[in-house]
């Protein structure tokens, strides 16, 4: 079992690059389901400018695989004069691409929410804004969490693409490691485990979150 | 008698009819059947009717074991099954199933098939039976129920009544020595129950052994032979059709005829 | 100049259909086999079945064709980067497939197995003709949005040095500067194949809807 001792070995050195997937994903998500919120608002937008904006930005941060919006922000940013780090443009690369997804579903969970709500909030007096933040949302929000959930776990996941652009997160310090060690199988299997075990772990959060929301519901 | 359109591998026997013993059954505590007794010779046409909830779609399910009977002893065309007995072999329930042909409420026919493949591939399939003989019985079936050229159809293009008639076929197709009826006319307009009762009226008159649960009085009175009568899990009265519908014994029966009959 | 790049990156096309194509072939085949298991009456089979399934799942994509293009070599055999997404993507083809196929087996109303046991057919005649090929054309929308999943993910074979788009996507950025044109046109790729599979998908569906009813 001597591949336990190498394990135990190593995490010291992966730890760090946990952290920073993490924290790449904790990002992404703070970022990108704002970011998708406003999308699926602005998607029945009034003005067409702003319909088409967001059907582009929904598009193209889904249609893309997020692997080529992360390359495609990587190269293309310098050239247009942004310099920024690997870490900041991973974040908008993920963001961009969890906020496409999370439109949908925000999409899905406002459209749920019965029109009358719209009109007693109004009538009883609530501004447009307090009225979809206290009375729409929070119903709409019932209904997409548990997709929305999900895809936090998916942008767990995709935080391992940071890799090719140098971020270092998990897969990177076990690149690192498995060139310098030579055992592929061993370290690349404990990298499987690491991301097995957080995300088993976030998905039973997520079925915690549903059965409580689930709780009150008919 | 029946069809005799069994093949040369599987021979049906056409023998002693139904006899159904002291069936019961029960989900734990409740019961949902007791002490269904019933006997019926070849070519007898009986009714089963009653309130909902009798029991009496339980019964009917429990003949082919489509529902498990916890009690009781089933003997169809040869085949013997007896509840007390432990789960029975697979011989045994193979020939159960065999025996008895179902027509159900929602017609459950297959649709990602043709009507003909409806007809044939049971036949291909449990009984062995060749492409070329099955489609031969398949197109004789499809004109007795009324519907010759619908062979190349699929379920979903036809109403409801002629998926009804082509579900008669199908199970027909196997030569069962009776034909189980859960309701067949219940899912449709009354003028296109019309064409399926009309259809089981031929097949009575050919002298088919039909067991019929329905809400379809006159059917019960003019067709069938006799009238089981059910309530509450259990039977309330057998008797001659015009004699139960006419002159009831039971005062449950009483009740239940007027109901219906009045509305 | 972009139509320099264009046909470079167009190289790609090849390899990312047939990763695509063979992966979702033969983790279908593969998920069919997982479905079956599911309903099987051994509890083992099942119990290997689900661990199969929810291990597959939990780790990224990435990292399984890691394993298997860096890691195999040193446990059984090499194989060619193109052999190791084909089966990277295969295996997680396979899991999710056998997910679609459980919905679908669902969906199919319980009457058309009492209908199948009166006729007195056994279990195996009534999945292999009735169930199954039901459960299928159900399955149909979902595989095909599966399929656009699966296009996209096959972008990762590039980091193990496959051929396809966003590989020459990468190596025509890098060479020539032009990041921007490589990869949005890369992306157009992909989005043109996604739409071309979308309305494919479409009208397959609508065809059996109008056909048969299902689905």
């Amino acid at each position: 079992m001597s591949f336990i001792t190498d394990w135990l070995e190593w995490l010291p050195e992966l730890t760090p690059g946990i952290a920073i997937s993490l924290k790449l994903t904790g990002l992404a998500l703070l970022f990108g389901f704002p970011l998708g919120l406003l999308l699926s608002v602005t998607a029945e937008s009034k003005f067409a400018s702003l319909r088409w904006s967001s059907f582009f930005a929904v598009e193209i941060g889904r249609g893309l695989p997020a692997l080529v919006l992360l390359y495609l922000l990587y190269f293309s940013l310098p050239d247009m004069g942004v310099i920024l780090d690997s870490m900041t443009t991973a974040v908008i690369a993920l963001s961009w691409n969890a906020g496409a997804y999370a439109s949908e579903y925000f999409r899905a969970g406002l459209s749920a929410v019965p029109n009358g709500q719209k009109e007693a909030a109004k009538t009883s007096g609530f501004s447009t804004w307090d009225g979809f933040r206290l009375i729409i949302l929070p119903q709409a929000l019932r209904i997409s969490t548990p997709p929305l959930a999900s895809l936090a776990v998916l942008v767990f996941q995709g935080s391992a693409l940071a890799f090719v652009i140098a971020v270092p997160e998990i897969m990177s310090r076990a690149y690192e490691i498995s060139s310098m060690s030579f055992q592929y199988l061993s370290v690349f299997t404990l990298t499987a485990v690491v991301y097995g075990l957080i995300t088993w772990a976030f998905l039973g959060l997520v079925k915690l979150l549903e059965r409580r929301l689930n709780r009150h519901m008919v | 008698m029946a069809l005799n359109l069994g093949s040369k591998t599987s021979p049906i026997p056409i023998s002693g009819g139904v006899h159904v013993s002291r069936l019961g059954k029960s989900y734990g505590s409740h019961k949902v059947l007791s002490d269904v007794n019933l006997k019926m010779h070849e070519g007898e046409v009986v009714s089963i009717i009653g309130p909902s909830g009798a029991g009496k779609s339980t019964f009917l399910r429990c003949l082919n074991y489509l529902e498990v009977p916890t009690e009781g002893t089933i003997t169809i065309g040869g085949a013997r099954v007896c509840a007390e007995e432990g789960t029975p072999d697979k011989a045994s329930l193979e020939h159960l199933r065999k025996v008895t042909g179902m027509v159900f409420q929602s017609f459950n026919l297959f649709p990602h098939l043709t009507v003909l493949e409806n007809i044939t591939l049971p036949q291909r399939k449990v009984l062995g039976v060749s492409k070329e003989r099955a489609e031969d019985t398949a197109h004789q079936l499809l004109k007795r129920v009324g519907l010759p050229d619908k062979a190349k159809a699929y379920p979903a293009r036809l109403s409801g009544g002629q998926q009804q008639r082509i579900a008669i076929a199908r199970a027909l197709a196997l030569s069962p020595s009776i034909m189980l009826f859960d309701e067949p006319t219940s899912a449709l307009d009354p003028e296109i129950g019309l064409e399926v009762l009309a259809v089981m009226r031929d097949l009575a008159d050919e002298g088919m052994t039909m067991l019929v649960v329905t809400h379809e009085m006159h059917f019960a009175r003019d067709v069938s032979d006799r009238i089981m009568v059910m309530g509450d899990g259990g039977v309330l009265e057998t008797g001659p059709s015009q004699q139960v519908m006419s002159n009831p014994t039971h005062d449950r029966t009483r009740q239940f005829l007027k109901a219906v009959l009045d509305r | 100049m972009f139509l320099d790049i264009f046909l470079t990156v167009s190289r790609g096309i090849a390899l990312t259909l047939y990763v695509t194509l063979a992966s979702l072939l033969i983790g279908g085949i593969l998920g069919l086999l997982l479905a079956a298991g599911a309903q099987s009456r051994s509890r083992i089979i099942r119990a290997v079945v689900g661990s199969y399934i929810n291990i597959v799942r939990v780790v990224p994509p990435i990292t399984w064709l890691f394993l298997i293009y860096f890691g195999l070599p040193q446990f059984a055999f090499k194989l060619s980067t193109l052999e190791a997404a084909v089966v990277g993507f295969s295996v997680i083809a396979s899991a999710f497939m056998a997910e679609i196929y459980r919905s679908g087996l669902l969906s199919i109303p319980v009457g058309q197995r009492e209908a199948a046991w009166a006729l007195g057919m056994n279990p195996m005649t009534t999945a292999r003709w009735i169930i199954t090929p039901q459960a299928f054309r159900v399955a149909l929308p979902a595989i095909a949005t599966y399929a656009i999943g699966l296009l996209k993910d096959s972008a990762l074979a590039s980091t193990i040095g496959v051929h396809e788009i966003t590989y020459y996507a990468q190596q025509s950025a890098k060479q020539l500067h032009q990041g921007l044109i490589s990869f949005a046109i890369a992306g157009v790729l992909y989005i043109a194949i996604s739409l071309i599979i979308a309305v494919i998908s479409r009208r397959t569906h609508l065809m059996l809807r109008k056909k048969i009813g299902v689905a």
